[in-house]
């Protein structure tokens, strides 16, 4: 891992003027002689920033973050190379968790999310993302998300005896799943469900549960015992971080997780709360390898998950939470 | 006056004081009633259990204690001339700096003005003391009199009230930077009314890098806490908070000069500065896009997150466009004061100094003909407020000299 990140590092200094110049001008006395030493951008700088380590010209596919409402958006430029890792990545971390084989697939989101292209957001990559290991794709909600319990049904009982793989977004699955059946005291039987749901709270944030509370009430209403929670951000698209059965998000063999003191970025040991930084060998087109994030969070430990996995594994806390400003400008209120 | 409309006295919340018997009768300056009111405001501030925590507060109130306000009375009324206020003054407040509603309801009452003033709706610690005491005073039957020149009060963004009060006063003091100030001005007003308008500024601070050299160890600690203050204390968002540090001198001294300097200084902030995540992050993103843009940010020195250090190997025509946060600074090192001249523009407001002479400053000012700096100050008094502020002399802008 250290390896790659380093020779990343080097590629995109020789590749790309702007983090060049970022590396010689806040970095200028560092060596980089360990993974926790290695530089890195701030997830925002992309929100401001054409950051590309290729020629335009190879540039196959621009993502977009979905951003929270107000602000600008991430650009993020992909080349063949890197889209293809992306996608070789993610299916051998969901392998992981699903088995080698394709699964039926259901969406708990509606067909029209992913029917405009044009408007590739993170939940659009998502659910393309993962259509990727899956046959057979069925939408669990209409266009207007509401809740198709028949259609649901009907594709359960076409593919009784096999596991099924089911994608959504958090609060998606609350809000339009869970919330849905709870208030109608109805329920499903998806007994043969793997849910895989990521993407956080978005606005729902005053509603949101604990994990446990979201499996047990999950399993209530629609049978589903395996729920795995993802972590991830749309500036390392294909590199997350999923939760296992102790309810514990792993970093995978080609990720790594750091958490850091915000008042001198010195790396914390388990435990301790910080700002979460994630490094991915994927991005070779943008210098996104080595991403200071805008979540607080803490190591949990390495290489000890009661799971069995390797590596670090961790929490998230939540967004780093807005101050008050102060000062004398445009202070009209 | 004007009656004020229903439509307009419906949407208005009154605070402290009263607008059914407001006067637009103006008084001699620093008149006594309104001297002996500030003084017993001062006095209730400064026994008020809450103003301990609130520095801003006894701040406010130590200004106002009696001694200070009598020594300015002699000094405007040392010309033995007429000055009375103009009429109503009607004052847009700051959200950001909480107290200065009460500096500004200072300055119109003893400028001899009746005092409207609009209060931010942003709750603060610092506004709910000032406000009660205010109103506990008002209630007060001694001060009956002042009920009919002073009104605290506080409506939504409304552009009907605000059009009225704008066009009803005799002068208009808007708190709030460039829009709010454009916005303000949109509005008509009488022929002679007079404006008291404070826009969005920049500051500096020069540095004698020999003088810190010097200093020993007491007088070095006391100053690197004044330096503190002046950029820490608003969180560097204040118009008066330094953005650049010049050092005047040869590279030699001064870079002895910040080794000394800038480690003592970040030990301060360490323990009196709150830094929070989300502020690191909005500096290190700042710090990140400067590296690309700034053309002249040669290196920036991090100083753990506490102080970013932007060392530029040039200044820029435009360096008031570049601002910091949470203790970020524009660092350079200049041979001669001379070199600042080309790039002081009407934005600059207060320039903190130390190790050089006020009279060098001031015929430096004159040399170069500057269109901008309105305060020169020793380092730790860049915060301080003052009835000459931002250009204006609050007195003189607000009353009329009667020819007699």
């Amino acid at each position: 891992m250290f390896d790659a990140m380093q020779s990343l590092t080097a590629h995109h200094k020789g590749a790309c003027l702007a983090y060049r110049q970022i590396l010689e001008k806040l970095w200028s006395e560092q060596d980089f002689a360990s993974i926790e030493a290695l530089p890195f951008l701030p997830v925002r700088l992309f929100k401001h920033e054409r950051l590309l380590s290729v020629p335009q010209s190879e540039v196959v596919k621009t993502m977009t973050s979905s951003g929270t409402s107000g602000q600008s958006v991430s650009h993020i430029f992909l080349d063949k190379q890197t889209s293809a890792m992306q996608v070789k990545v993610l299916s051998r971390i969901v392998g992981e968790f699903i088995g080698p084989r394709r699964l039926p697939m259901l969406v708990i989101d509606c067909r029209s999310t992913v029917a405009n292209r044009l408007k590739f957001s993170a939940r659009t990559a998502g659910i393309l993302g993962f259509s990727m290991f899956a046959r057979d794709v069925e939408f669990a909600l209409d266009d207007d998300m509401s809740l198709n319990e028949e259609r649901v049904s009907q594709f359960a009982a076409k593919n009784a005896g096999q596991p099924i793989l089911i994608f959504g977004f958090t609060f998606i699955v609350w809000l339009h799943l869970l919330r849905w059946l709870e208030s109608r005291s109805n329920s499903l039987a998806l007994e043969q469900g793997i849910l895989i749901h990521g993407g956080g709270w978005k606005q729902l944030q005053s509603q949101a549960v604990d994990h446990q509370e979201f499996r047990q009430r999950l399993l209530a209403v629609t049978g589903i015992s395996r729920v795995h929670n993802y972590y991830g951000m749309v500036e390392q698209t294909g590199s997350i971080f999923m939760e296992c059965e102790h309810g514990h998000l792993h970093a995978s063999a080609w990720s790594d997780v750091i958490v850091r003191d915000p008042i001198n970025f010195n790396p914390l040991p388990s435990g301790q709360p910080g700002l979460i930084q994630l490094l991915s060998v994927i991005p070779r087109s943008y210098p996104g390898h080595s991403l200071l994030s805008e979540d607080e969070g803490a190591l949990l430990g390495v290489d000890d998950c009661p799971c069995g996995r390797l590596g670090a594994y961790f929490k998230v806390l939540g967004r780093i939470q807005n101050a008050e400003t102060r000062g004398c400008s445009d202070t009209y209120t | 006056m004007t009656p004020i409309p229903d439509a307009v006295s419906r949407k208005i919340a009154v605070l402290a004081g009263s607008l059914s018997a407001i006067s637009n009768k103006p008084v001699e300056i620093f008149n006594e009633s309104r001297i002996e009111f500030l003084a017993q405001l001062s006095r209730y501030l400064l026994a008020h259990p809450a103003s301990k925590a609130l520095p801003d507060v006894v701040t406010f109130a130590y200004w106002c204690r009696h001694a200070n306000l009598m020594r300015l009375r002699t000094l405007y009324l040392r010309d033995h001339r007429l000055r009375m206020g103009l009429g109503l003054t009607f004052h847009i407040s700051p959200a950001n700096v909480p107290v200065n509603f009460a500096f500004s309801m200072a300055f119109g009452l003893l400028s001899g003005n009746t005092c409207v003033l609009r209060l931010p709706r942003k709750a603060s610690a610092t506004a709910d003391v000032l406000v009660q005491t205010i109103k506990t005073l008002l209630d007060e039957p001694r001060y009956l009199a002042l009920r009919q020149v002073l009104a605290l009060v506080q409506y939504e963004r409304d552009d009907e009230i605000s059009k009225f009060w704008m066009s009803e006063a005799d002068g208009r003091i808007i708190w709030g930077g460039d829009q709010t100030v454009t916005h303000m001005r949109a509005f008509p007003c009488k022929p002679r009314s007079r404006e008291v308008a404070f826009s969005d500024r920049y500051s500096l601070c020069v540095l004698n890098p020999v003088s810190i050299l010097e200093m020993d160890k007491r007088v070095f600690k006391q100053f690197c806490k004044d330096l503190f203050n002046d950029v820490y204390l608003m969180d560097q968002a204040a118009c008066s908070s330094p953005q650049l540090i010049a050092w005047i001198g040869n590279q030699e001294d001064a870079r002895s000069a910040q080794t000394r300097l800038w480690p003592a200084v970040v030990k301060i902030a360490k323990q009196k500065y709150a830094l929070q995540a989300v502020q690191v992050m909005d500096k290190f993103v700042q710090a990140c896009r400067s590296a690309l843009s700034g053309s002249h940010v040669q290196v920036i020195e991090r100083h753990e997150n506490l102080l970013y250090r932007m060392r530029l190997d040039a200044i820029d025509l435009h360096q008031d466009a570049y601002r910091g946060y949470f203790g970020t600074v524009h660092e350079v090192v200049l041979p001669h004061l001379d070199e600042l001249g080309p790039i002081v523009n009407e934005r600059y407001q207060t320039l903190t100094v130390h190790g050089i002479d006020n009279a060098f400053t001031r015929e430096w000012i004159v040399r170069h003909q500057l269109r901008g700096i309105d305060r020169v100050v020793p380092v730790g008094r860049a915060m301080d407020m003052n009835i000459v502020w931002d250009g204006y002399d609050m007195v003189a802008s607000l009353s009329r000299l009667i020819d007699v």
